[in-house]
C-alpha cells in the first residue's frame, strides 16, 4: 500500500479502482437484489439455517427486521392502527413457502390507541419445503412489504433474493439463532383453559401448575371485533388458576372464537401461547322450525276463537250476526256472501296489524329494541299492564267503552260492506280485551321472520271470523249459541286471573335483573296502579270537581308507579347467589355435627374467579336444584372485608386466599373442589355425596 | 370555566371513547372548517354524510390519494348529494397536522372533493366516535343514525401497498347504494386500516 502511495502515477489509477469498487459494493445492495436490504429506519435480511438442501427437505428461513431505536413494526394483528409485514414468494417449481410463523408480539400504546408489534429487532419464520421435483441451485425471490413506525409510519418495500444449493442441510452462523426462534413460538396451552362473556368483558381462566411462578398474562387478539385493544387487562392470580379479564371491543362483531395469543410472565420469563376457544356465538337456530311454526299458527287459532267469548267482542257480534241473519231474509247465498265479507274485513285488519308490526319491528330494530324487550323497564310495564287489565277485568271499569261504540257506526251501511266494515271494527273494538291474547301473538311475532309474523296474525284473523263463517253456512246452529247474559261478566272477571298469573311470573322475571328492594318498588307501583284505577271507577259518573280531583290523583297515582319503575338491571349476582347462609365456624360446626353435608363457598366481590364461578355455576339452577335434592347446605363466606375468622379456617387448608370451595360429606371428612369450577365438575361432585 | 368543560369533556372521552354504535344516533359536533366557519354535523340533517379521517402524512392516505381513489369515492358520493366531511385529527406538532392555509393547498392540489375539511386539533371528535387509523370512514344517514364504520375499503390487511384501490370492494360506495335503495347495509362494520390517528396524549 506504501507503494502504490509513494509511486504518484498509480495514485489515480487506485482512487479509480477503489472509487469503482465502491460502485460495485453498492451496486450489489441495488442492483443483483441480495439477501439483505437497507432502509430508512430498519433492516431486513432474509437469514437461513442452511444454504444447502436435498429435495424432500424441509429448510427454515427468517426474515430478520432490525429497527432503529423507538421504531417498530407489526404483529398479523396490528391492534388499533398499522399494519404487519407481508412477503410474496416468486419460488421455483417444486419449492414452496410456509405462511408466516409470528413470534409472540408487544403491547405498543400510541396514547389513546393500542398497537401490537416488534421494537429493536424481530425475526419472522417461513417453512420452505423441497418437494421431489426442486432443481438446485434454487433462487427464491422475496417481495417485502412492511411498516417502520415511530409517531409517524414509514412503508418499505425490498425484494431479497437468496440462493440455495443441493446438498445435504449444514449449518450456517444463524442456525442456531433460528432455532431459538422456532422454540419460542407460541404453543398450545397445556393447562385446563376456558373463556367466558359476562356483561362487557371476557374472562379468560387457566389451571396453574403449583411451581408456575407466573405473575402476569395479556391476550393478544387474532381478529378485529373482539376485544377492545386500550382497555386495561387484568390478570388474577389465585392458589392453582388465573383469571385475565379482557374488555371486549367497542365494536362486537360476534366473532365464534376467542382466538389469539395468551403472553404469560413469570418472575424471569415471559412465554406465548396459541388459544382458540369457540364462544358459543353460533348462529342459534333462529329458523324457528316448522314444526314450531305449525303448533304457533294452531295455536293462533285458538286465540283468534276464544277472543270471540270476551265480553266486549260477543255481545256486538251476536247482534251482528243475528242482523245479517235478518238481512238475508233466509237467502243462504246471501248469507254466506255475509260471512264471507265479514271474515274478510277481519282478516284484512289483522294482516295491517301484521304489516304495522313488521314496520316497527323494522324501525324498532334500528334503534336497538330487541334488547330493550327484556329490560327491567318493559317487564316492569307489562307487570304494571296486566296488573291494570286485571283489575279492570274485576271491577265495572269500562276502558275503551266508546270503542265498543263504534259497532253501531256500520249501522248506516247494510248489506256487504256493512258486513266487511263489521269485521274490521270487530278487531278493533275487541282490542281492549284481546290485548293479553294479541300480546303473545306480538311477542312472538317480533321475534320471528316476516312471513311467520303473517302467518300468525291470518290464523289469528281465521280463527276469530271462524264461528261466524260457520254460522254463515250452517244458521241453524245460531240456536245452540249461548245467549249473551250475566255468565260474560262472570267470565270476564275470571280472566283477571291468567292476567295476574302473568303479572306474577314477570314479577319473577324481574327478580332476577333487579335488587328485592327495587322489586318492591315495582310491586308498590303495582298497588298505585290499583288504587288509582278504583279511584276511577269509584268515580265514573261523578261529575265536575270531584271527578276533576279524583282523575288527578289517579294520573298522579299512575304517574309515581312509572316513576317507579326500574330502568337498568342492577347487579343481583350476590343476592341470587346467595342463597347461601353466611359462614360462621359455629354454624359450621354444628352443621356438621348433625351429619348434615354441606357446601363452603370463600369468596369476594374483588375476587375475579369467584364472580365468573358464581355467574356461571354456583347461580345455574340445575346446581342450586342438585345441591336441594342431596340435602346439601350451601354456606357461604365472603371475604370481601378480610375476616378473622374465615382466614383462619382458609390458613386450615394452606390458602392466603379466594377462591376456595368444599365439599363436606355427612362424615365431616371436606375435599376440596377445583378453583375453575364447571357445572359438570361440581355436579360430579355432588353427587358422590350420598 | 370552559377549560374546566373542556377537561371533563377530555375525561369523559379518556374513558368512554370509541363507543359509536352502527345503528345508533351518532355523536353530535361542532367543529371548524378551513374558512373558520362553524360546521355542525346536525345543520347536515336530511341529507346523508360522509366522515373521513384523514392525515395527508400517512402512507396509507397518501396512496389513496395519489391512485385518486379517494376522490373518485368523494365525486361519487357529490354526485348522490352527499355531505363529505374530511376531519384532521391530528395534534398540534404531529403528522397531518395542517394551517386552515396548508388544507386548503392539499385540497387544490389533490383535487378533492369534501364539502369541508374540518381540523379537530384537541382530538375531541375523534375520540367521541373511536376514530383509530387514517382513513377511517363512517356514513351517517338523513335521520343523524349512523350506518356505517370502519375502514374505506378492504383493501386492508397485509400487503396493502401492493394492492390495485381499483380493484378493491369500497365499502362506502356500497353502503352508500344500499342505503339509496333502502336496503340493510351488508358490510355495517368493518376493520379500519391505516396509521394510527395522531392524537394529543
Amino acid at each position: 500500500m506504501i507503494n502504490i502511495i509513494s509511486k504518484k502515477p498509480y495514485k489515480s489509477l487506485s482512487l479509480k479502482l477503489s472509487f469503482f469498487l465502491i460502485l460495485l459494493s453498492t451496486a450489489s445492495f441495488s442492483l443483483w437484489s441480495d439477501s439483505f436490504f437497507k432502509a430508512s429506519d430498519s433492516t431486513i435480511e432474509i437469514i437461513s439455517e442452511s444454504k444447502t438442501m436435498n429435495a424432500g427437505d424441509e429448510l427454515l428461513l427468517g426474515l430478520q427486521f432490525k429497527l432503529s431505536p423507538g421504531w417498530h413494526t407489526y404483529w398479523k394483528n396490528p391492534g388499533d392502527a398499522g399494519e404487519g409485514a407481508s412477503v410474496t414468494w416468486s419460488l421455483p417449481e417444486g419449492i414452496k413457502a410456509s405462511e408466516i410463523l409470528w413470534p409472540g408480539p408487544e403491547t405498543i400504546p400510541v396514547e389513546p390507541l393500542m398497537t401490537f408489534g416488534y421494537e429493536d429487532e424481530i425475526t419472522l419464520l417461513t417453512n420452505i419445503s423441497a418437494s421431489e421435483a426442486a432443481v438446485f441451485p434454487a433462487i427464491l425471490k422475496a417481495k417485502i412489504s412492511w411498516y417502520t413506525c415511530k409517531d409517524i409510519c414509514v412503508p418499505q418495500e425490498a425484494n431479497l433474493e437468496l440462493t440455495i444449493k443441493g446438498g445435504d442441510k449444514r449449518d450456517t452462523s444463524f442456525t442456531n439463532q433460528l432455532s431459538t426462534i422456532l422454540l419460542d413460538l407460541p404453543t398450545n396451552l397445556p393447562s385446563q383453559h376456558r373463556v367466558e362473556a359476562l356483561d362487557d368483558s371476557y374472562f379468560l381462566q387457566m389451571e396453574l401448575k403449583d411451581d408456575a411462578s407466573i405473575n402476569s398474562a395479556y391476550f393478544f387478539p387474532e381478529e378485529y371485533g373482539l376485544i377492545s385493544y386500550s382497555k386495561k387487562q387484568i390478570t388474577e392470580i389465585n392458589n392453582n388458576s388465573l383469571s385475565l379479564q379482557v374488555p371486549g371491543s367497542e365494536v362486537d362483531l360476534k366473532l365464534q372464537k376467542f382466538a389469539g395469543v395468551l403472553l404469560l410472565n413469570s418472575q424471569n420469563s415471559s412465554q406465548f401461547f396459541n388459544v382458540s376457544l369457540d364462544l358459543g356465538n353460533e348462529q342459534k337456530a333462529e329458523a324457528f322450525s316448522l314444526m314450531d311454526l305449525v303448533i304457533t299458527i294452531v295455536f293462533a287459532f285458538i286465540g283468534g276463537l276464544i277472543l270471540n267469548v270476551m265480553p266486549c267482542v260477543f255481545p256486538i257480534l251476536s247482534i251482528k250476526i243475528l242482523s245479517f241473519v235478518e238481512q238475508s231474509e233466509g237467502s243462504r247465498k246471501k248469507m254466506i256472501q255475509h260471512g264471507l265479507s265479514f271474515s274478510a274485513g277481519v282478516l284484512i285488519t289483522f294482516l295491517s296489524i301484521a304489516g304495522l308490526l313488521l314496520v316497527l319491528k323494522s324501525g324498532g330494530e334500528s334503534i336497538g329494541w330487541g334488547y330493550q324487550l327484556q329490560s327491567p323497564l318493559m317487564v316492569t310495564l307489562l307487570i304494571y299492564l296486566f296488573v291494570a287489565i286485571g283489575i279492570t277485568f274485576m271491577s265495572n271499569l269500562i276502558l275503551g267503552g266508546q270503542l265498543a261504540q263504534l259497532g253501531n257506526f256500520t249501522q248506516g251501511y247494510s248489506d256487504i260492506t256493512g258486513s266487511f266494515l263489521t269485521g274490521v271494527l270487530a278487531v278493533i273494538v275487541a282490542s281492549p280485551c284481546t290485548a293479553p291474547f294479541m300480546g303473545s301473538a306480538i311477542g312472538i311475532a317480533l321475534l320471528q321472520p316476516g312471513f311467520s309474523t303473517v302467518a300468525i296474525f291470518i290464523s289469528l284473523g281465521m280463527g276469530f271470523a271462524a264461528p261466524y263463517l260457520l254460522l254463515s253456512f250452517y244458521p241453524s246452529l245460531l240456536r245452540v249459541l249461548p245467549k249473551p247474559g250475566a255468565w260474560m261478566e262472570t267470565m270476564k272477571q275470571f280472566m283477571a286471573f291468567p292476567m295476574w298469573a302473568s303479572a306474577l311470573w314477570l314479577t319473577w322475571v324481574l327478580s332476577g335483573q333487579v335488587e328485592t328492594d327495587t322489586v318492591l318498588m315495582v310491586l308498590l307501583g303495582a298497588l298505585l296502579i290499583a288504587l288509582s284505577l278504583w279511584l276511577l271507577e269509584k268515580n265514573q259518573s261523578s261529575e265536575g270537581f270531584i271527578k276533576w280531583v279524583a282523575v288527578s290523583v289517579a294520573t298522579l297515582l299512575l304517574g309515581s308507579a312509572l316513576w317507579l319503575a326500574p330502568t337498568d338491571y342492577e347487579n343481583t349476582q350476590d343476592k341470587s347467589s346467595s342463597n347461601g347462609d353466611s359462614y360462621t365456624p359455629e354454624l359450621l360446626e354444628e352443621l356438621l355435627a348433625n351429619d348434615q353435608p354441606v357446601f363452603l363457598n370463600f369468596t369476594a366481590d374483588w375476587c375475579i374467579t369467584c364472580k365468573v364461578n358464581e355467574a356461571i355455576v354456583l347461580n345455574q339452577t340445575s346446581i342450586k336444584s342438585a345441591l336441594k335434592s342431596k340435602n346439601i347446605v350451601y354456606l357461604k363466606a365472603d371475604w370481601t372485608r378480610k375476616d378473622a375468622a374465615i382466614a383462619d379456617k382458609l390458613a386450615e387448608y394452606g390458602r392466603t386466599g379466594v377462591p376456595l370451595y368444599l365439599l363436606f360429606s355427612p362424615g365431616g371428612v371436606p375435599t376440596i373442589l377445583p378453583e375453575l369450577l364447571t357445572e359438570d365438575i361440581l355436579l360430579s361432585y355432588i353427587n358422590e355425596i350420598k | 370555566m370552559q377549560y374546566l368543560l373542556t377537561l371533563f369533556i377530555v375525561i369523559f372521552f379518556q374513558v368512554s371513547q370509541a363507543n359509536v354504535q352502527t345503528e345508533q344516533i351518532a355523536p353530535d359536533f361542532n367543529l371548524l372548517n378551513t374558512y373558520g366557519e362553524k360546521v355542525s354535523l346536525s345543520e347536515f340533517k336530511g341529507q346523508t354524510v360522509v366522515l373521513e379521517w384523514t392525515n395527508h402524512g400517512c402512507p396509507f392516505v397518501a396512496k389513496h390519494y395519489k391512485t385518486q381513489n379517494m376522490q373518485n369515492t368523494q365525486g361519487e358520493a357529490k354526485k348522490a348529494n352527499v355531505v363529505w366531511l374530511t376531519i384532521i385529527s391530528s395534534a398540534p406538532g404531529t403528522q397531518g397536522f395542517v394551517s386552515n392555509l396548508e388544507a386548503n393547498e392539499l385540497t387544490r392540489s389533490r383535487s378533492a372533493l369534501p364539502s369541508h375539511v374540518l381540523l379537530d386539533p384537541k382530538g375531541l371528535v375523534g375520540r367521541s366516535y373511536g376514530a383509530k387509523t387514517t382513513p377511517h370512514m363512517y356514513l351517517i344517514d338523513q335521520f343523524g343514525v349512523l350506518k356505517y364504520q370502519g375502514a374505506i375499503d378492504d383493501a386492508g390487511g397485509r400487503g396493502f401497498m401492493f394492492k390495485n384501490l381499483s380493484e378493491a370492494k369500497n365499502y362506502i360506495l356500497l353502503a352508500l347504494d344500499e342505503l339509496k335503495k333502502g336496503k340493510k347495509i351488508t358490510d355495517s362494520i368493518t376493520k379500519p386500516y391505516g396509521c394510527s390517528v395522531k392524537y394529543s396524549s
